[in-house]
């Protein structure tokens, strides 16, 4: 258990080669606490989206390092960071993404069948989840058959089904109206707080920002640190 | 299996639909399969029972039974040189038989073997004729359903010569014609020359090999090689394979093709699966074990259908299915459709779980 969940230390990512080199993140650093939600705000073409899949283990930085719950990602292979984002990762994608021929408890069982210990335990988690998050009487029902404020609520519940260190969530809000999408950052922000973990939602609904505890500011691939969380 | 299953249960009319195309190419490849081997044992079936390995013709012949002649001389050379025991000479006559006080003309073919020999058949009812019995022979059964009963005499319509019929034989056929077996001193009276088809061997390859090289004007050929020599054999044979072989391409094409589909439109899906954490072995397993339990559920309702049509086809209709048979065709389609799932692993594999983030599907 460390303190701090995230740490990212002059990370910097570009792609291409040479001449045609795009530098897309600019020496970034940024610390996040254990019990914090931070918003990361910024316009598109800022390099959110490439931060968080660096942030997130999903790719790796061209130079610098990330640093998740003590563990330094920045060196490993791809398959060392499929594991560390079962294990201490939670991700809340842009429209939910959930997996359209699983029921509600099955998308929650899925995260623990894939870290191959889907047991009774498992099952009793997953029911207190939807419970929580006030899904129980959606148990068995399919995506499809959802509305968008309970399919988030649903993707919330399954990235914190493998008990993560820090959740990563992309635009969550996005496909949700003023006050169903404050609902489901404010349920993130409780249980962040509640769990003792970490949060980082990328964002760019301005909204938001009043439940979050730090506001951070990308332009052109820098973070900017904003004490205030005025607009 | 967790998301295999609950796919294949989601998605019911999908997978229900590439399930029926699957089972009715197996049931055709079952079908076909059942077809050509009945079609080959009502051919050659007198030749395929045979105990012997190899088969001895002229070698103006063309590896052709019917048209090789071996005279009495050159059979006793022939004898001689592979031992007595381990040739015996065979007389083929194809020709039509009338029961007497009747008027149909039967078609059959006539083999002379020497009845203490390994050429002799089984017989499964009456008794079997002796090596100098006269105007006796014995038939295939097939020639109970032309009203042939034993005791009764059939007239060989080329010769005049009649025979009595003291037994019957099983699975004795040439040319799609049922065998009647006669003896040699009878081969004598039809063929007056006393000339012979072929002089089939028992023997190993090498003692074959020898005999090729020793004999003069002769053709040393493998029992398989001589069954290509039945007339209509090979040419029947090769195109029922020809089907089968193409049903497995087309099966194969469609299976892969459905697959390949199915994972180009869950890309993203596979891109948020990764991401949260599942590796690429693990959606590979669920694509395969999906192929794999579609094909298992269409082989299963295939191998019931065709035994359901092959309980209701007509006795007349050649058609015969082993165990083994089944077995193997239903191997190989799994194979194949294994195979066939190749390329969609390859495009999970190349899935990146990036894909996921930034995403509003």
């Amino acid at each position: 258990m460390s303190e701090e969940k995230l740490v990212l230390e002059n990370v910097s990512k570009s792609f291409g080669e040479g001449e045609n080199a795009v530098v897309v993140l600019n020496d970034l650093s940024l610390r996040v606490k254990a019990g914090e939600l931070v918003a990361i705000v910024g316009p598109s073409g800022s390099g959110k989206s490439t931060f968080l899949s660096i942030a997130g283990a999903l790719l790796s930085p061209s130079s610098g390092r990330v640093i998740i719950d003590g563990d330094e990602i920045n060196k490993m292979s791809p398959g060392q960071m499929n594991s560390i984002r079962l294990k201490k990762i939670g991700f809340i994608f842009q429209s939910a993404n959930l997996i359209p021929y699983l029921t509600v408890r099955d998308q929650l069982l899925l995260v623990t069948e894939l870290e191959g210990n889907r047991n009774k335990e498992a099952k009793k988690r997953a029911d207190d989840l939807l419970e929580k998050l006030g899904l129980a009487h959606r148990k068995h029902h399919y995506p499809e058959s959802l509305s968008g404020g309970e399919r988030q609520r649903v993707a919330i519940a399954r990235a914190w089904m493998n008990n993560p260190e820090i959740i990563f969530a992309d635009e969550p809000t996005a496909s949700l109206d003023s006050e169903r999408g404050r609902a489901v950052v404010q349920m993130l922000a409780d249980e962040v707080k509640l769990r003792g973990k970490s949060a980082v939602m990328v964002t760019h609904d301005q909204r938001m920002l009043d439940l979050c505890d730090r506001v951070v500011w990308m332009e052109d691939g820098k973070l900017v640190e904003s004490n205030s969380v005025q607009v | 299996m967790f998301l295999a299953l609950r796919e294949l249960k989601h998605a019911k009319l999908r997978y229900l639909l590439i399930g029926v195309i699957m089972v009715l190419i197996v049931w055709l490849v079952l079908f076909v399969s059942g077809l050509a081997k009945g079609l080959s044992s009502d051919n050659a079936s007198a030749v395929q029972e045979m105990k012997g390995n190899y088969v001895v013709l002229q070698k103006e012949a063309d590896q052709r039974l019917t048209r090789s002649v071996i005279s009495a001389n050159k059979t006793e050379d022939i004898q001689q040189l592979s031992g007595k025991k381990n040739a015996e000479p065979l007389g083929v006559m194809m020709t039509a038989v009338i029961n007497e006080g009747k008027q149909k003309k039967i078609d059959a073919s006539f083999f002379a073997i020497s009845t203490s020999g390994f050429l002799a058949p089984n017989v499964i009812e009456g008794k079997m004729i002796t090596d100098d019995a006269k105007h006796e022979a014995v038939a295939d059964s097939s020639l109970k359903e032309e009203g042939v009963k034993l005791g009764d005499t059939i007239k060989d319509t080329a010769s005049g010569k009649s025979f009595t019929i003291v037994g019957f034989t099983k699975n004795q056929s040439f040319s799609h014609a049922p065998v009647i077996h006669i003896n040699l001193t009878e081969w004598k009276t039809i063929e007056s020359t006393g000339a012979f088809n072929a002089v089939v061997l028992n023997m190993n390859d090498k003692k074959a090999h020898a005999l090729q090289k020793k004999g003069s004007n002769i053709d040393v050929i493998s029992k398989d090689e001589a069954l290509k020599g039945i007339p209509g054999y090979q040419e029947e044979q090769g195109s029922l394979l020809m089907m089968i072989a193409f049903l497995f391409i087309i099966g194969a094409f469609v299976l892969a093709v459905f697959f390949y589909v199915m994972t180009l439109q869950k890309m993203n899906q596979f891109g948020v699966l990764k991401a949260i954490g599942a590796k690429t072995s693990y959606l590979a397993r669920t694509i395969l074990s999906q192929v794999v339990v579609l094909t298992l559920c269409s082989l299963a309702i295939s191998i019931g259908l065709t035994y359901g049509v092959a309980a209701i086809l007509p006795d007349s209709l050649p058609f015969y299915l082993d165990l083994s048979l089944i077995a193997g065709c239903s191997a190989l389609f799994v194979a194949v459709s294994v195979l066939s799932s190749l390329l969609s692993l390859y495009r999970v594999a190349k899935v990146d779980a990036v894909e996921a983030i930034g995403r509003a599907v």
